[in-house]
């Protein structure tokens, strides 16, 4: 990390004082100024309004705000410090122990939600389209943390379906729980419509599905959903998916510890939501930082996905899932059309994304027998 | 000048007698009328606001530099939009949001735009002239006030000036600023 140029230094110190604390963190100027910005403005709402100073006069806010620019200046997380994070136009609450919304992954969820769309409206017509009435759309959501992807895509996709099934499905009860909060929440906001509370369900499952857990695999909890909608069909072990969506872990152990992870990440967001377990075996000579990709890649298969969009950390990491993808399918049984995204200029110049470097997603259409 | 509004007195008595002022089946809309004495509306309504063309907007987030995902955390939110016709570049970083930041930013935009279109004619225009009147017309106002104290404590002084006099020189002196002031502004 290049040092900070003490001429930097001494012009934010001149500008606030606190603006040195940020820039620790910030590493400049510019966002460093916001950071205070937002900072300040949540320590003049959550003090008290004393009656005997001026009106709108705060008690003790200045206290508080330095002690939240001590915190970030140790690398706290501002989503920490601040408890929570826009995704969408949906206020999700963030808390330790919970991995951060991401930038990427707003883009990546308004991505599949457009495809779903798109697909509803090439497809209508026939009875298992799920703008049908019969059939609700079914949304999988694997690793779904805070919820983020989860709730983002019933706040787009509901004004376009009447009846909508998702399922968020995590490991951590913690964040389980969370996500639950979440949902509460933007239904209180009137962020999200009130019917989200009964379309949306939160699942405790393995998604690496290990046998020496007590903690059921993803599988025996859609099989509990085929029979309580009783849709189970005998030719199919679970019901069909529409959009399976995912951001699982995918740094390597290495690269975790190498300089590549920002510190703040590395302390204080959980492990559990960043790096692969190290102990898990992978089949066919996998990559620790892959093992969970060929899990969702095969679950994507039985439940016959219509679009599949997969989080990955890289190019690279996106071109193994391609690959891995293809060895599963077998070259041309059905056909797949798989992409990695984005890829075009204009796509990556306008979601913000580094041209050479940082995350990427793969997206799978098809599943329908051709 | 300023009278009071008579109705919460008569509501107040309806209350007391046990009537329900807001239900009541003789619909004379008295409960209904509102308690307030200025206009809900300008004067003169504003123009619409601009349309903007989608197809003609370019509209990027800025992420800041360096790879993204779970490996960093950002808190950069920036949007950036080009209006392809006209050249403009409007950039938004006020909130966390990006979506909330995108919304600012059209609507900046959209201001920048009307005031190359149209200049003078435009809502940001109207709006900042019509601010600029009212803040005219306060001063006045604080000014006439002040001079009115200033002249009674000379009167309490010398106690002799007849009053109508003085009042009259006062009116005098309002016309005239009248005067200035309308010459100023048109």
């Amino acid at each position: 990390m290049p040092r900070i140029p003490t001429a930097t230094l001494v012009r934010a110190y001149q500008e606030n004082s606190l603006l040195p604390l940020l820039l620790k963190e910030c590493r400049s100027l510019d966002s460093a100024r916001n950071e205070l910005r937002w900072l300040r403005e949540r320590a003049l709402r959550d003090s008290p309004s004393s009656s005997r100073l001026a009106p709108g006069a705060r008690l003790g806010w200045r206290t508080r705000l330095r002690s939240m620019c001590r915190q970030r200046s140790q690398g706290v997380p501002l989503q920490y410090i601040l408890g929570d994070q826009p995704f969408g136009d949906l206020e999700i609450l963030c808390r330790r122990g919970v991995l951060i919304p991401r930038p990427e992954t707003e883009s990546y969820t308004y991505e599949a939600a457009r495809l779903v769309r798109q697909m509803a409206l090439e497809g209508g017509g026939n009875s298992t389209d799920p703008t049908s009435a019969t059939r609700p759309l079914r949304i999988l959501d694997l690793c779904t943390g805070t919820g983020c992807i989860a709730l983002l895509l019933h706040a787009l996709l509901a004004p376009h379906f009447k009846h909508m099934q998702i399922i968020g499905i995590d490991l951590s009860p913690i964040a389980l729980n969370l996500a639950r909060k979440n949902l509460d929440h933007n239904v209180r906001r009137e962020a999200l419509h009130r019917r989200a509370r009964a379309d949306i369900q939160f699942h405790r499952a393995d998604v690496l599905g290990r046998k020496a857990s007590s903690i059921p695999a993803v599988e025996e909890i859609l099989s509990h959903y085929a029979l309580k909608s009783g849709l189970a069909d005998i030719s199919v072990p679970a019901p069909r998916i529409d959009l399976l969506i995912s951001n699982p872990p995918y740094i390597s152990t290495s690269d975790f510890r190498n300089g590549t992870t920002a510190r703040s990440v590395r302390l204080f967001e959980p492990r559990l939501a960043l790096v692969p377990p190290v102990g898990f075996m992978g089949q066919d000579g996998d990559r620790s930082e892959d093992v969970f990709y060929r899990r969702i890649l095969d679950l994507s298969l039985k439940v016959h996905a219509q679009v599949t969009v997969l989080e990955c950390g890289d190019i690279m990491q996106a071109d193994r899932v391609v690959e891995m993808h293809r060895t599963m399918t077998g070259g041309s049984r059905c056909n797949f059309n798989v992409e990695v995204w984005p890829t075009t200029e204009q796509d990556l110049a306008a979601h913000g994304f580094h041209p050479q470097d940082g995350s990427r997603c793969v997206i799978i259409h098809g599943g329908r027998d051709g | 000048m300023l009278r009071p509004h008579p109705w919460p007195r008569i509501s107040r008595g309806l209350s007391i007698l046990g009537l329900d002022v807001t239900s009541s089946p003789s619909g004379t809309g008295i409960a209904r009328r509102p308690f307030t004495q200025t206009p809900s509306c300008p004067a003169k309504p504003l123009p619409a606001r601009l349309k903007i063309n989608d197809a003609d907007l370019t509209i990027s987030y800025l992420k800041g530099t360096g790879p993204g995902g779970q490996k960093i955390n950002k808190t950069n939110s920036a949007v950036q939009i080009i209006h392809a016709p006209s050249g403009i570049v409007v950039k938004c970083q006020a909130t966390r949001s990006r979506s909330q930041n995108e919304k600012i930013a059209r609507q900046l935009l959209a201001d920048k735009v009307e005031v190359q279109e149209k200049g003078d004619q435009s809502r940001v225009a109207l709006k900042t002239e019509a601010a600029r009147k009212k803040k005219a017309s306060r001063l006045k106002k604080t000014r006439r006030k002040y001079r009115g104290l200033e002249k009674e404590a000379e009167e309490d002084g010398s106690g002799d000036l007849e009053e109508e006099g003085v009042e009259a020189g006062v009116d005098e002196r309002e016309a005239q600023e009248g005067k200035l002031e309308k010459g100023q502004s048109t």
